[in-house]
């Protein structure tokens, strides 16, 4: 189920500067596109394996990075995700 | 006419540019003598264009607006554009506007629609193989981006249509002894983004060499058909392998080199192909 806002902000995020706006002040930055609750929250709680099901993998994987998540902790945790699905 | 003079392949990894410090003098010197050798194959055959197929990571086109298939008919392209690619010493970066032009005509004289664009951002798909072959001139591009990226995409044979399609059209563009090479870029497997990124799949790298190596089209789409899916959503840019081979023939390659790099989550190929 791919989520367009979601998508957008990540794309939107690949834009010169826009990661550290970003960085700087993220709720001013998601006030712009209309995410359902659930979905800002997750973002607000970096929920990585909530999005992974909502948004094209390279994005996700760009905007944990400009996010400041390292690929270690960013691949952890889309394992523990992947592990919590598996066993309900 | 012009004449399809040589095709070739590479693996593009983002991280051989963003985390080379990282990487052990051993691997970056895997990693150079992959590229030169596939630069010295290029340059060999004095190219006066390049074809190029990649994928868009999402720097031209976005889920509003996503093409399958889209040719470069610009002049010049701008790129790349992201920050750990600063260095990339092609700037400008030459079209060719007569060959693209040409391409996209025939292609739908022939029942093949590609989108078009005046003007794309080459990103590291495609500027990390021109980069690290260290060609001394860098030939006009021009870039076909494919859907590699986000689904649905071309099918395997719709591949090998593509690139039988592009040798006919080489071979009918007009202007006399343009000399023509094809660089597909990206694969073999890998994951990003997925619960199993980093994961490289060498069985299969493996068994898609020897599909290649050995030509025939039936069992490299039987296997492609069968495996890409799972060795990882990355893997999906082998399709642009499929085209060159396709375009070459479907004679077999050369494999220059190959593999698995961890470090930078993608198994590592580089080829030339019997034109």
């Amino acid at each position: 189920m791919t989520d367009y806002w979601l998508s957008k902000l990540f794309f939107d995020l690949q834009a010169p500067g826009a990661g550290a706006d970003y960085r700087a002040d993220r709720s001013k930055v998601l006030a712009r596109y209309p995410l359902a609750p659930e979905v800002r929250a997750a973002i607000l709680a970096d929920d990585v394996s909530f999005l992974a099901q909502r948004v094209n993998p390279y994005l996700l994987r760009y905007y944990f990075g400009a996010a400041g998540m390292s690929d270690e902790v960013f691949r952890r945790k889309l394992r523990e995700g992947a592990s919590e699905v598996k066993h309900g | 006419m012009a004449e399809l003079v040589g095709a070739f392949a590479a693996s593009h990894a983002p991280l051989i540019a963003r985390d080379w410090h990282l990487l052990s003098p051993t691997r970056q010197q895997e990693i150079t003598t992959a590229y030169r050798e596939l630069g010295r194959r290029l340059a060999a055959v004095r190219p006066d264009v390049i074809i190029e197929l990649s994928p868009d990571h999402w720097t031209n086109f976005f889920l509003n607006n996503l093409p399958s298939v889209c040719i470069g008919v610009g002049d010049t392209h701008e790129g790349p554009a992201e920050p750990f690619m600063k260095d990339f010493p092609y700037k400008p970066l030459l079209g060719h506007t007569p060959l693209a032009q040409h391409l996209v005509k025939s292609a739908l004289a022939q029942d093949f629609e590609p989108s078009i664009s005046h003007r794309l951002t080459l990103d590291h798909g495609f500027c990390i193989p021109l980069w690290r072959m260290e060609l001394k001139q860098l030939p006009a591009i021009v870039p076909i981006v494919i859907n590699d990226l986000e689904p649905p995409m071309l099918s395997i044979r719709r591949c090998l249509a593509w690139g039988k399609f592009l040798a006919r059209a080489i071979a009918l563009f007009p202007e006399r002894n343009l000399r023509v090479a094809i660089l597909a870029t990206g694969g073999l497997s890998h994951s990003i983004g997925e619960p199993n990124m980093g994961a490289i799949d060498e069985d299969f790298d493996r068994a898609c060499i020897d599909a290649f190596k050995a030509g025939a089209e039936g069992p490299l789409v039987e296997l492609l058909e069968a495996r890409m899916e799972a060795a990882g959503n990355g893997t999906h840019e082998v399709r642009n392998w499929v085209i060159a081979h396709a375009a070459a023939g479907s004679r077999g390659f050369d494999l220059i080199d190959y593999r698995a790099v961890p470090e930078v989550y993608v198994g590592c190929g580089y080829a030339s192909w019997r034109v």
